[in-house]
């Protein structure tokens, strides 16, 4: 298919890294810098010019694409250049990138003609909800409906039952219903074969029920872990949505807001929720208001470094999780290095999004793992496929690996006899470079 | 000379922030309107056979008087500033213009002005302190003119209610604010509009009343009622101003016109604007949601608890008979109406504690009573609960809200201001009567001064001792009167308006 992107920033990178093997990809954007730095790494036409113009999409072959990706920073300028789509090419399909709650009302009650649109701030909202629903996890993506849940760990040291860090895998006490996709140490993933190992300082990647990965976030973290009291610090756009949904899972939240009016507004928004006009900066009033009765702290202010420094803060006054939204892509690895235990980037949740729906029809769902390096697809299993009927054990080991199935609507979690049925939805845990080999082969 | 002489006048008329000729015309047309309410005794007393003629000269008076003020000011431009001025005058000269057939008529009780005047800012303001010691003495028009100038004041009240002091951000009314059509440029256009409409109500719950008494009277269910009686205490229980055409007050008539009675006291304290959400636009659940009415049963609930316990403990009635007591007085005294089912003078001390303090309660804002309402005790409960909650956690941001809207703090800090000159002038008023009882050598207990402070101010009516329900006023100084009038009067502009004419600011730019 020809796709049309239109903005070039992260998440318009992020997309095209995704998707740059399988289609015919040209990317529209004012900066000619960033359209540079695309075409030097990857096979992609590029336009410069504005994505809201009609006749730069005109100019630009429009007609002939299949389906245009509006992902610019600005909402105003993803809705005009998919309005405009739509009249150069009637049968285009358009996704378009929003940071409103509020286009994305209007969309599902059908008054925008766009045929999907993703909102930053909900799906990075649930992120952090299912963050917290797992305390020990770094990062968790679900599929078919929540059946299924991908969950990535980082093994400690203290915590860690003996049983399951350190033996081979072979001998291991595993959770049912559950597998241990990959193992990383040292940025270097290794296949989780028989005779491996699960050490401290590793990160993994379990696929399994939402049971099992309650199991393993009891397995990996310490005891009693469950989070019934969030802090929020800051309430714009990002932080208000994240407290509407968890408010909406009856955690109970209090949010720590600099300006007056915004904490105005969120007082007045959330009946349910304790909100306080103050920095989040200031140590003698987190210890006044035992900010460690939250058991996880969610930093979604608007600068990164002040994030950072109340995640330290709160750790040092004793909140177990710290959850920090990422406004710059260089921020994540401080992050990470730093006191905060999830760093989650809506520009590369948002990319993940829009992928899934782009991606070939067979395939429903995408994550981007440890950056973009690994991918999680949940695709269709053709009939005439060379793995039907083969039983697990007999699949190579390559960079791929089988998770879990659903067939009819229920998960399935494979054993080594178990064999691959067509028109199942296998969910595979692969390179990303994989991708398309994979899709090739099922 | 003659130049200078001319700009005199104006540069006086320029230095005054206020159209005070606008303002008296204003006066004068509502005055000459309310000469049509004599049309009224007029028309019993030609029915009784008794002499129509201090009600036709009052009339006269009041429509000459009108319409001479009217003509005289033509001209001017009245806007939400003058409206203060404009309900201060007019809550003024209603009862003065009132109080003329008292005087014509040459009974006994009522011959000096002070009293007269009283009794008729009585009945305008809808409180029911009465001077008259035996009511029944009264011709049939002069009882009828007395029970129609609460009807008439109860509905000037709900126009100020509603649609006057809303606008002229009383007290925190503004958050009671039904509808604003239009702009604010013409106050009295956008008055009119508000007004009609609860005034049809008004109207229609009177008559449903009027009705339902009759049947009760008809169909032999209290053969003590009429439909005189009827008509003459729909006429005060719609206008929460409990005189009565019966020395013993409402405990005249039998249990059953005591119930239907106190159950329309109940809806003359409910917020008309509610009211006509709920019934005319058929919104009933409103009723349920409303936070303000919702406390108001409650509060009635828990009085009448407290009265029908008292009264079955020391055995001063039972059953029913209690049951029916506790509630009519409960509803009787905070509605501010001040009717009686039997002399609650002779009740306990818990229970007069009980009445006096509900004279401090009111009803819903938005009705017909007085006092400083339960809206404003709501809020003021809720400022209470977050200033102590942010004694605590000073950073926390709570916002005050009234039926899940918040309430901005301008409206909060009105809220308070108001209660706290009310508290002012009823702890003032009561201390004046104590000390002018003293300079009379009037025994006057401090509870019965209190009482009568409380219920004159609150717009409620009856107080203690000898002021008691089926008591009179009469023994109180012309000073204590005069007094007296002025908390009535006070109390029904709910004192903001009054203050602010007494502020420079107001007359000055």
């Amino acid at each position: 298919v020809r796709i049309f992107v239109i903005g070039a920033g992260q998440v318009g990178s992020t997309i095209v890294e995704a998707l740059h093997d399988e289609h015919d990809l040209t990317v529209v954007d004012v900066d000619a810098s960033r359209l540079t730095a695309l075409a030097y790494r990857y096979d992609v036409m590029t336009v410069q010019g504005d994505g809201t113009s009609r006749r730069t999409l005109q100019e630009a072959g429009l007609d002939s694409a299949g389906l245009l990706i509006a992902c610019t920073a600005r909402d105003e300028a993803n809705l005009i250049a998919a309005m405009f789509a739509r009249m150069v090419a009637p049968d285009i399909r358009t996704i378009v990138r929003t940071s409103n709650v509020e286009y994305l009302d209007v969309w599902r009650e059908r008054q925008l003609d766009v045929d999907f649109i993703v909102s930053s701030e909900l799906e990075t909202a649930h992120a952090v909800s299912r963050t917290i629903g797992l305390p020990a996890a770094r990062q968790t993506d679900v599929f078919a409906d929540g059946q299924v849940q991908i969950v990535e760990f980082d093994v400690e040291a203290d915590h860690g039952r003996p049983d399951v860090i350190g033996p081979p895998l072979k001998d291991a006490t595993i959770p049912t219903d559950s597998k241990v996709a990959a193992i990383i140490r040292g940025g270097e993933m290794r296949l989780p074969r028989g005779s491996e190992r699960i050490e401290v300082g590793d990160r993994i990647v379990v696929i399994g029920s939402p049971e099992a990965a309650r199991e393993w976030s009891r397995i990996i973290g310490p005891e009693d872990r469950r989070v019934r009291d969030v802090a929020i610090f800051g309430a714009g756009s990002m932080g208000m949505a994240i407290a509407d949904l968890l408010l909406e899972q009856g955690i109970g939240v209090r949010i720590i807001e600099k300006y007056p009016e915004t904490a105005q507004a969120a007082a007045e928004k959330f009946p349910g929720a304790r909100v306080y006009n103050a920095t989040g900066l200031d140590s003698e009033f987190l210890e006044r208001e035992r900010i460690d009765r939250s058991q996880a702290a969610v930093l979604s202010m608007r600068d990164d470094a002040k994030n950072h420094y109340a995640a330290t803060l709160a750790k040092v006054h004793g909140v177990q999780t710290t959850i920090a939204i990422v406004h710059e892509a260089a921020s994540r690895e401080v992050f990470e290095h730093g006191q905060i235990d999830v760093a989650i980037d809506p520009r590369s949740i948002t990319a993940e999004e829009i992928v899934r729906f782009a991606r070939d029809p067979r395939t429903q769902q995408v994550v981007m793992l440890e950056g973009d390096r690994f991918e999680i697809l949940d695709i269709k299993v053709r009939p005439d496929s060379e793995f039907v009927g083969k039983p697990f054990r007999e699949l190579p080991m390559t960079g791929s690996l089988i998770g879990a199935i659903i067939r009819d609507g229920r998960p399935v979690f494979p054993h080594g006899d178990d064999t691959l049925q067509p028109e199942d939805r296998a969910i595979i845990f692969t390179e990303s470079s994989r991708v398309a080999e994979v899709e090739r082969d099922l | 000379v003659i130049a200078a002489r001319r700009l005199g006048p104006r540069a006086g008329a320029a230095r005054l922030a206020i159209d005070v000729r606008g303002s008296l015309h204003v006066v004068g047309v509502l005055i000459k309107y309310l000469s049509l309410a004599f049309a009224y005794p007029v028309a019993i007393a030609v029915g009784y056979g008794e002499s129509p003629w201090p009600f036709v000269a009052a009339g006269a008076i009041a429509a000459a008087g009108g319409l001479a003020l009217q003509l005289a000011t033509k001209g001017g431009r009245v806007g939400v500033r003058e409206g203060f001025l404009v309900i201060c005058l007019v809550w003024l000269l209603a009862p003065a213009v009132g109080a003329l057939p008292y005087l014509f008529s040459g009974d006994a009780q009522l011959t000096s002005p002070i009293d007269a005047y009283f009794e008729s800012m009585s009945g305008f303001s809808t409180t029911s302190s009465s001077v008259v010691t035996d009511v029944e003495e009264l011709s049939h028009s002069m009882a009828m003119w007395r029970q129609f100038s609460v009807w008439v004041g109860g509905a000037g009240i709900i126009v100020l209610a509603l649609a006057v002091l809303p606008r002229l951000r009383v007290g925190g009314r503004q958050m009671l604010e039904v509808e604003m059509p239009g702009p604010e440029t013409d106050l009295r256009a956008t008055i009119r509009d508000t007004a009609r409409r609860f005034l049809v109500l008004y109207v229609l719950i009177s008559i449903a009343m009027i009705t339902t008494l009759t049947v009760v009277a008809w169909t032999g269910l209290d053969d003590r009622m009429s439909f005189y009686e009827a008509v003459a205490h729909t006429f005060t229980t719609l206008g929460t101003g409990g005189f009565s055409t019966r020395v013993e007050s409402v405990g005249a008539f039998g249990a059953v016109s005591q119930w239907v009675i106190a159950f329309f006291l109940l809806v003359a304290g409910t917020n008309y604007a509610l009211m006509y959400l709920s019934l005319v636009r058929r919104r009933p659940h409103q009723f349920a949601r409303d936070e303000e009415f919702r406390l108001y049963a409650g509060v009635i609930a828990l009085a009448s608890a407290i009265l029908f316990v008292e009264l079955i403990r020391q055995n001063l009635a039972s059953g029913e008979e209690a049951l029916r007591h506790a509630i009519f007085q409960t509803v009787s005294i905070i509605t501010t109406t001040g009717f009686a089912s039997t002399d609650f003078n002779e009740w306990t001390v818990l229970a007069a504690v009980t009445l006096v303090a509900l004279m401090f309660s009111g009803p819903c804002a938005g009705s017909t009573g007085g006092s400083v309402k339960i809206v404003r005790h709501l809020i003021v409960g809720r400022i209470l609960r977050r200033d102590l909650m942010q004694t605590v956690h000073p950073e926390l941001v709570v916002p005050i809200r009234l039926n899940g809207v918040r309430v901005d703090e301008r409206t909060l800090r009105a809220v308070v201001v108001f209660v706290l000159l009310y508290v002012g002038c009823f702890a003032l008023g009561a201390l004046l009567l104590l000390v002018d009882a003293a300079r009379t050598g009037l025994e006057l207990s401090a509870f019965d001064a209190i009482a009568a402070a409380a219920t004159t101010l609150g717009n409620c009516g009856p107080g203690f001792g000898f002021a008691g329900p089926i008591g009179s006023f009469d023994p109180f100084s012309g000073a204590s009167k005069g007094l007296m009038i002025v908390l009535m009067w006070l109390g029904r502009l709910e004192i903001i308006p009054v203050a602010v004419l007494l502020t420079r600011s107001y007359w000055r730019g």
